[in-house]
């Protein structure tokens, strides 16, 4: 075996012989891709395209959400099953299928064939599938690294480096396979920070797609709040976990013109991937909370946690049940939440509670498998601490501005 | 000639643009709206239209000198293309909104729905994406 | 007998295996999109391989979890083809990787993928002589768009192994 340095010779000797760098011309293309990532230049662009990005979510899910699908639910689906369902409507079968026979939307009728298929599709595939979108068309075109090199120096505060962007963007889609993708990261350290303060504060595609429905003038003030919280407990943890935070050398890719076929390969691939396992776990549970309901549970847990939750968050103790549906689906939990009467203040912290609270069941069971029973564990202690310290921090806040 | 020709159109493109940015940027942190013949100026996101129009016009003026070369010419085209992006998002929402029904009507908009969606006033992206469309030409003309 | 594809987080070693076999593994146009392997079979000449997509490594000193799978690929199949793909825009960084597979006694065939790229930017490689010294198939690929990638399938059968010493002796001269 050659060693380092004997085989970095024998490479400059087959080059010389064999590779002629012709007089290099500078495209026009080369020179954009230049000022995408100097800072000065780099950054009001990375805003321009980070606006597209959301006005094409915004509109694009709007399109189909408001614009065709809520009509569909409320006006032809929702009356017809209200009219021809089978069971009687003080039934519990009725309950849990249909819900509230009073509703007249889907929001808040609550039955698993009512909000359960409404929220799956009606909301969140629009949102996903916009997301997905554009994010893929950013991937293939090479923009994404170069977003990367820009925001490197402030990952570095908090441990990681640019690369952390990939599984950040990814984690916005959905959290699971952004979890897997943290293995482009260097070190044990580096992985556990990044799965676990993606866990905690980046809301998935289909949760964005529900709060932008639920709560459109606060949506921007959520996301703030949870980035910020992202770096503060980013920083925390990059100060106490043990282990190396290494530098890495960024290789960015040229330009590339996305093709339709990878681009429509990709956003198949990724949204029936979703969908495989959303729909069972957002029926599912529909089907638990409401027998949760008429069992007595939820309004058992209410008493029993309402002081917690009225004292030290300041929220009403009817969100416990969007609570515990969060732990299967944080889009449902939203629009669980929108359906109980409190202040605009109220909603956006139970939205930020629903959003830091533990992760869906299935990034839970990601975050076992990819950090091993320790890093689980630990990335738990996290998830503890953020929600008392971080969710009573807005209380705080709101009560400091005096509209708590 | 064509490219004092340029150098001249896009300072005076890039100092509108620049003010216009900063008007948007303004009445978008006051929360206030503004309407003037075709121009308007109001709705969510005011504040970040008016930021990246204000790089947009800095990217312009800063471009003009020498804008034959290659980096100056990148710039006034990633102005270009960051304008673009505001007014495109903006003609789709247009699109989007356009088609379907209101609230309590069918499933398809009216034609005078339709058409309305499309009538001014405009933001000012919208209003300056013609203009805009000089950079187009400039890269085209220089190739050759 | 088996294939592995090596190269370099990025270098399009995805595009390369999906050509290879039609198979749908998604690309992307940013380092680290593959971090666990993928299998699939190439059919040349009516013989059936086994081809493994390995994900994207620098070196053969394992420096992240891509890297450590790399290695592992590499140990358990002692009896594969390695195709080494290559940016051939930068070619010098991927010939570090493919020198080491070499060193290991697997045979090689090199893929030097971004064709096109490179002569966008007008690199020059001599690819006779290339192949002459390292007396390894050399075969320029473009798998984007599929150019080349016929040709690569079926020189696969001439890798054969290669000692390093050798290597050494055709450069020197």
């Amino acid at each position: 075996m050659l060693d380092l340095e004997q085989r970095w010779e024998l490479i400059d000797k087959i080059a010389k012989r064999t590779i002629k760098f012709g007089k290099y011309r500078h495209t026009l293309k080369d020179a954009i891709a230049e000022i995408t990532v100097k800072p000065l230049t780099g950054i009001p662009i990375a805003i321009a395209v980070l606006y597209g990005f959301w006005a094409f979510f915004v509109a694009f899910a709007g399109f189909f959400t408001d614009g065709f699908l809520v009509k569909l639910f409320d006006m032809h689906w929702l009356p017809w099953l209200q009219e021809v369902f089978p069971a009687g409507k003080e039934s519990w079968l009725y309950y849990i299928f249909v819900g509230d026979p009073l509703a007249d939307n889907c929001f808040e009728a609550f039955g698993m064939l009512t909000s359960g298929l409404f929220v799956v599709i009606g909301v969140v595939l629009p949102a996903i599938v916009a997301f997905y979108l554009v994010l893929i068309v950013l991937e293939d075109s090479g923009y994404l690294p170069r977003l990367a090199v820009l925001i490197d120096t402030v990952l570095h505060k908090i441990g990681l480096h640019g690369y952390a962007i990939v599984p950040s963007i990814l984690s916005l889609g959905c959290n699971v396979p952004a979890c897997t993708a943290c293995r482009i990261l260097e070190t044990k350290k580096q992985r556990f920070i990044m799965r676990t303060i993606l866990a905690i504060f980046i809301p998935c595609g289909a949760q964005l797609g529900i709060m932008l429905k639920v709560i459109p003038e606060t949506v921007g003030w959520v996301i703030l709040y949870l980035l910020a919280g992202y770096f503060i407990l980013g920083f925390i943890l990059s100060r106490i976990v043990p282990g190396e935070s290494p530098e890495l050398l960024l290789d960015i890719p040229s330009y590339q013109r996305p093709t339709f076929s990878n681009v429509g390969r990709k956003l198949w691939v990724r949204t029936s991937s979703f969908f495989t396992t959303a729909i069972p776990f957002v029926l599912l549970g529909v089907i638990i909370i409401n027998v949760l309901h008429l069992t007595g549970v939820i309004d058992w847990l209410a008493t029993g946690l309402g002081p917690l939750l009225s004292g030290w968050f300041g929220v009403p103790k009817e969100t416990v049940g969007a609570l515990i549906v969060a732990f299967l689906r944080k889009d449902l939990a939203v629009a669980q939440l929108s359906a109980i009467e409190m202040t605009k203040y109220q909603m956006v912290t139970s939205v930020v509670l629903v959003s830091i609270y533990f992760p869906c069941i299935a990034t839970f069971v990601m975050l076992l498998k990819e950090g091993g029973v320790k890093g689980f564990l630990g990335s738990l202690a996290a998830l503890v601490a953020t929600v008392f310290l971080y969710g009573g921090l807005l209380h705080l806040i709101w009560i400091l501005l005096g509209v708590a | 000639m064509k490219n004092k020709f340029a150098s001249v159109y896009f300072s005076i493109f890039g100092l509108i643009v620049l003010s216009l940015g900063i008007a948007e940027l303004i009445i978008g942190i006051a929360g206030r709206s503004f309407t003037w013949g075709i121009l308007e100026i109001s709705g969510e996101f005011s504040l970040w239209k008016g930021i990246i129009l204000f790089f947009v016009g800095f990217f312009y003026l800063s471009s003009v000198k020498n804008l034959n070369e290659i980096h100056q010419l990148a710039k006034n085209v990633m102005a270009s293309i960051m304008l673009w992006i505001i007014a495109g998002m903006q003609i789709f929402a247009m699109i989007t909104e356009s088609i379907p029904g209101g609230e309590e009507e069918g499933w398809i908009n009216t034609w005078e729905g339709f058409l309305s969606a499309y009538s001014p006033p405009y933001i000012p992206a919208l209003i300056l994406l013609p203009f805009s469309l000089v950079t187009v030409y400039y890269v085209y003309a220089r190739e050759k | 007998m088996r294939i592995l594809l090596m190269g370099h987080p990025n270098v399009g070693k995805s595009a390369v295996f999906n050509r290879l076999t039609g198979a749908r593994v998604t690309e992307s146009n940013y380092p680290g999109t593959t971090v666990d392997y993928t299998k699939g079979r190439v059919r040349i000449e009516g013989d059936s391989f086994e081809i493994i997509d390995v994900p994207g490594a620098f070196s053969l000193e394992p420096k992240d979890k891509a890297e450590e799978v790399a290695v592992k690929m590499l140990e358990e199949n002692k009896e594969a083809v390695a195709i080494c793909v290559i940016d051939a825009s930068k070619m010098e960084r991927g010939l570090y990787l493919a020198l080491q597979v070499i060193e290991k006694g697997y045979p090689v065939v090199i893929a030097l993928n971004m064709w096109d790229v490179a002569q966008d930017k007008n690199i020059e490689i001599d690819v006779e002589e290339l192949e002459d010294i390292l007396t390894v198939p050399v075969v320029p690929v473009t798998a984007i768009s599929g150019e080349g990638i016929r040709e690569l399938a079926l020189r696969i059968k001439e890798a054969s192994l290669v000692k390093i010493e050798k290597i050494i002796e055709k450069a020197g001269n």
